[in-house]
């Protein structure tokens, strides 16, 4: 029994060395990070501890990113989540020189132009945040709840297509994995692939 | 003149191409193409989507990799037509900053597609046309699509088109993992980590190596390395990071070539589906009581069958008779009778568990009725009780024996019991009850404790009936008084059991021939000879050396006809090739089959049967040959296989045991190519087919 648990805790430890060079895994603590809004505050994760937060990585120029704008659908969750009290943080870590790169009187500009409802847009230029989460999508969602552990990670639904037509047959795996969360309840699809277009690191 | 002109036109149309722009940038030209000049009726030919991309731009592979989307072909066919899936050529690994790794298509690429035609076709040209969506990236991604026609003349004959152009992609279709001569892959799982090995001498000769993975589902997998490499094997390292524990295999291609990306490279395609939905089978969900309550209903069940119906009536019977007897008696004969049960299922519990430890193919029924002998065994048992309830003869033990081991009459009544219990086990076997299914499958993948606990779940349900009735005798109030009757009873009975005789030499029939049927006859005539003589001169008032003068000409008989009739003729009946006729659509079931109609993206529906299965005739008669499922399947387009498994064909055993199944009947769709099998009920229902057969439909649309 107690070289089980042992092996067991071995195990673990090396599930979470391994996943630490890559992916933070769903139920890990979220790193702390920090990065200037559209306003120039300073926001950070650790400052809405307490509270359900949910991170969305952002390219106004990409089309999966436009599917859900574009009809006003990441718009009307982000409305209704953060009128729940849950922090919404949306962030764009492409590179400068890329697509999708954007300073902050452009990010103003989307905002107020596409009526955009999150808490804050962080600019994340150097994509430190990105490295941090291993996001290599936009839209890539997720979810930390208010202990700081990662709750869900993934897409933002379950129809990979640029096609704004396909949202109202998709499952939206984010809105499913807040609700159960807010519920008391465990995430049924904690961690799901993400798609969309690629998160414009800096060429190194 | 007219005519030439509709001709040019449709020549202009085959070709026409639709281009993406973006900013007034040509970025992706869409054109459909055929590998022929006409179509010709019943003949498969090739279409392919010719997607040309400007320098720099790139579309995606089946599997894109981090970002990206797979190109996406929706073909609008005239009913009739079938269509395979894509054929994806070897796709070309790019690495963007940020550790993005993506797989696709640079400059040009050709996605392949089978398309078979009705035998008929009443028109011509056809006119094919097929809508395409992809998503093409450089730094920025665009969505492109574009509906897109082919037309193509009908005739007797056709010349190739375009061979050039498909010789090229062909030649970069990833191939089918060769024989296990040549090359073998193995699967294992560390903690996150999926680790593929392969080994083959064709290793040695390329210098780069590597794994494209096709996640399936909401699995999320890292990127693949070579973890190890020496000589002729190499070792990958698949990290799964979506919390996938069963996940025991993952589909993709191994590819080799001198350079990474380079033209000359090639690819194997490892088919883990079926590796990885077996563990997801095998892999029970429900827990062991769950399990155990199964086999108890499943056992229960069992009694309905009408493979044991008649055994069971005949022990009403015997209930009725004991119905003015002593309570204590009554539940005696009962507990006997449970006891047989038990007995039974507990020996195969045993023998099923010295099997799986000696690594047979142990299968219900796979050391039973695949088997011609055990079935001709079981015709001559159910021929001599027949004859016995029509009074032939009297079952009595040697008087020695009696004497030395059963005290008193009451004892031998419980030994009659006991056997009839184990009798009525035996006759069930054939009868894999559906949730007495689920259990046995769940048993055979697990240790001996549990395998001998489910069987006795099994026996505790099937007994239940028999001694609730005696341990509660008043219930058997119900049941009418004895008299003369029960000796018509009992003689019809008798012709119920000649019933299940002919079933069973339907079944040897359908093992050994005609010819088998035949012989087997012959010996169970002079079975019944031997009985009547047991019965007419082995009397206790007949002397004791005419006595045993009849019981050693008895055995001369069993003895010589045995040898004639079986060990000769029998033995050296043809197996008969039940597959020469196959009703309707049906084409026989082997493994190379399945994969050539699944690799040309055909959907395969196979139906796992045997002769002795009444469940299956029952399934085929009423479900899979009723006129709504047949046009179904056609509509859909989809082939039908026979696996039959009447003489226990060891390739048929080896899938049955790969859907964690003891036995027949089993029921798989597999949807195409890389789509994983769907399995069905044991008990199959018009609706159930009908709804799957519409989800595949929707699936590869």
């Amino acid at each position: 029994m107690k070289t089980k648990l042992i092996l067991t805790a071995i195990t673990t430890l090396a599930a979470g060395a391994l996943y630490a060079a890559d992916v933070p895994p769903v139920g890990s603590a979220a790193p702390d990070f920090s990065a200037p809004d559209a306003n120039g505050k300073t926001q950070s994760l650790s400052q809405y501890k307490g509270k359900y937060v949910v991170l969305e990585w952002f390219n106004p120029e990409c089309p999966f990113v436009k599917k859900h704008y574009g009809g006003d659908n990441m718009q009307k969750l982000q409305a209704e989540y953060t009128g729940k009290g849950v922090v919404w943080l949306t962030i764009d870590s492409n590179a400068p020189g890329t697509e999708g790169n954007i300073t902050p009187e452009q990010a103003q500009k989307i905002m107020a132009q596409w009526k955009t409802k999150q808490t804050a847009l962080l600019l994340d230029p150097e994509s430190k945040v990105a490295k941090l989460y291993g996001a290599k999508n936009t839209p890539n969602m997720v979810i930390i709840n208010p202990e700081g552990k990662i709750v869900y990670e993934g897409a933002i639904d379950s129809k990979a297509s640029p096609n704004p037509a396909d949202i109202p047959s998709s499952t939206n795996y984010v809105k499913a994995a807040l609700d159960e969360s807010l519920a008391g309840k465990p995430v049924s699809n904690a961690q799901t692939k993400p798609y969309g277009c690629s998160v414009k690191y800096k060429s190194s | 003149m007219r005519q030439l002109s509709i001709a040019a036109l449709a020549i202009l149309f085959a070709q026409s191409a639709v281009a993406q722009t973006y900013q007034g940038k040509e970025l992706v030209k869409a054109t459909l193409l055929a590998d022929t000049s006409a179509i010709v009726p019943g003949k498969s030919f090739s279409v392919g989507l010719l997607l040309r991309m400007a320098p720099g731009w790139h579309t995606y592979w089946k599997f894109s990799g981090d970002a990206g989307l797979p190109t996406e072909i929706k073909w609008k066919l005239p009913p009739g037509w079938k269509v395979g899936e894509i054929q994806w050529p070897i796709p070309l690994k790019t690495n963007d900053p940020g550790d993005i790794q993506t797989y696709g298509y640079q400059d040009e690429i050709l996605l392949l597609q089978e398309i078979t035609p009705p035998a008929k076709i009443d028109i011509s040209p056809v006119k094919l046309s097929a809508e395409a969506n992809w998503l093409v990236c450089e730094k920025i991604c665009i969505p492109g699509g574009a509906n897109l026609e082919l037309e193509l003349p009908t005739s007797t004959t056709a010349e190739p088109k375009n061979t050039d152009l498909f010789a090229r992609y062909r030649r970069l279709l990833p191939q089918k993992f060769p024989g296990t001569n040549s090359a073998t892959a193995n699967w294992s799982r560390n903690g996150n980590d999926l680790h593929l090995k392969v080994t083959s001498d064709q290793i040695a000769n390329y210098q780069n190596l590597d794994f494209f993975p096709v996640p399936q589902g909401n699995t999320v997998a890292g990127h693949p390395n070579v973890e190890l490499r020496k000589g002729s094997e190499v070792t990958f390292r698949i990290p799964i990071e979506s919390p996938d524990k069963n996940l025991s295999a993952m589909p993709g291609l191994v590819v080799f070539s001198k350079f990474p990306n380079s033209s000359d490279r090639s690819a194997w395609e490892i088919g883990a589906p079926q590796i990885s939905t077996v563990a997801k089978i095998t892999q029970p969900s429900r827990g062991i009581i769950t399990f155990l309550f199964f086999g108890f209903i499943g056992g229960f069940i069992l009694n309905l069958m009408p493979c044991v119906l008649p055994v069971i009536s005949l022990k009403i019977f015997g209930f009725i008779q004991q119905a003015g007897q002593s309570r204590q008696r009554i539940f005696r004969t009962g507990l006997a009778f449970t006891a047989g049960i038990f007995a039974w299922f507990i020996t195969l519990a045993l023998v099923l568990i010295a099997l799986k430890a000696a690594g047979r193919d142990a299968t219900w029924g796979g050391f039973q009725f695949t088997n011609a002998y055990f079935v001709l065994g079981l015709s001559v048992i159910v021929l001599v009780f027949a004859l016995n309830l029509f009074g032939v003869f009297e079952i009595s033990l040697p008087q020695s024996l009696t004497r030395g081991l059963l005290a008193s009459a009451e004892r031998k009544d419980n030994l009659g019991s006991f056997f009839q219990g184990v009798f009525a086990t035996v006759l069930a076997t054939p009868c894999t009850a559906p949730f007495l299914g689920s259990a046995l499958g769940f048993a055979f993948t697990q240790s001996a404790p549990v395998i001998l606990s489910i069987f006795v779940a099994i026996a505790a349900g099937m007994s239940a009936p028999y001694f609730l009735l005696s341990a509660q005798p008043a219930w058997m109030r119900f049941l009418p008084q004895p008299g003369p009757w029960m000796l018509h009873v009992k003689q019809f009975m008798g012709f119920l059991l000649l019933a299940t005789l002919l079933f069973l030499l339907y079944v040897l029939g359908a093992q050994r021939g005609l010819d088998g049927a035949i012989w087997a006859s012959c010996f169970l005539l002079i079975v019944a000879i031997a009985c009547w003589m047991k019965g007419a001169f082995i009397v206790p008032t007949a002397s004791a050396p005419k006595r045993s003068f009849v019981l050693l000409l008895m055995l001369l008989l069993l003895l010589g006809s045995g040898i004639y009739f079986i060990a000769d003729k029998f033995q050296s009946a043809k197996i008969d090739t039940a597959q020469a006729n196959l009703p309707g659509d049906w084409q026989p079931f082997t493994p190379e089959r399945l994969q050539a109609e699944r690799d040309r993206g055909h959907a395969v529906f196979v139906d796992f049967t045997a002769a002795w299965c009444l469940t299956c005739k029952f399934n085929e008669k009423s479900v899979l040959e009723s006129a709504a499922v047949r046009q179904a399947f056609q509509r859909h387009g989809v082939v039908k296989l026979k696996a039959d498994w009447t003489n226990g064909d060891p390739a048929i055993t080896k899938l049955l045991q790969q859907f964690g199944r003891p036995g027949v009947p089993l029921y798989v769709l597999y949807p195409g190519k890389s789509g994983e099998p769907i399995v069905f009920p044991e008990l199959l229902t018009k609706n159930i087919v009908l709804e799957k057969l519409e989800t595949i439909a929707v699936a590869s649309r």
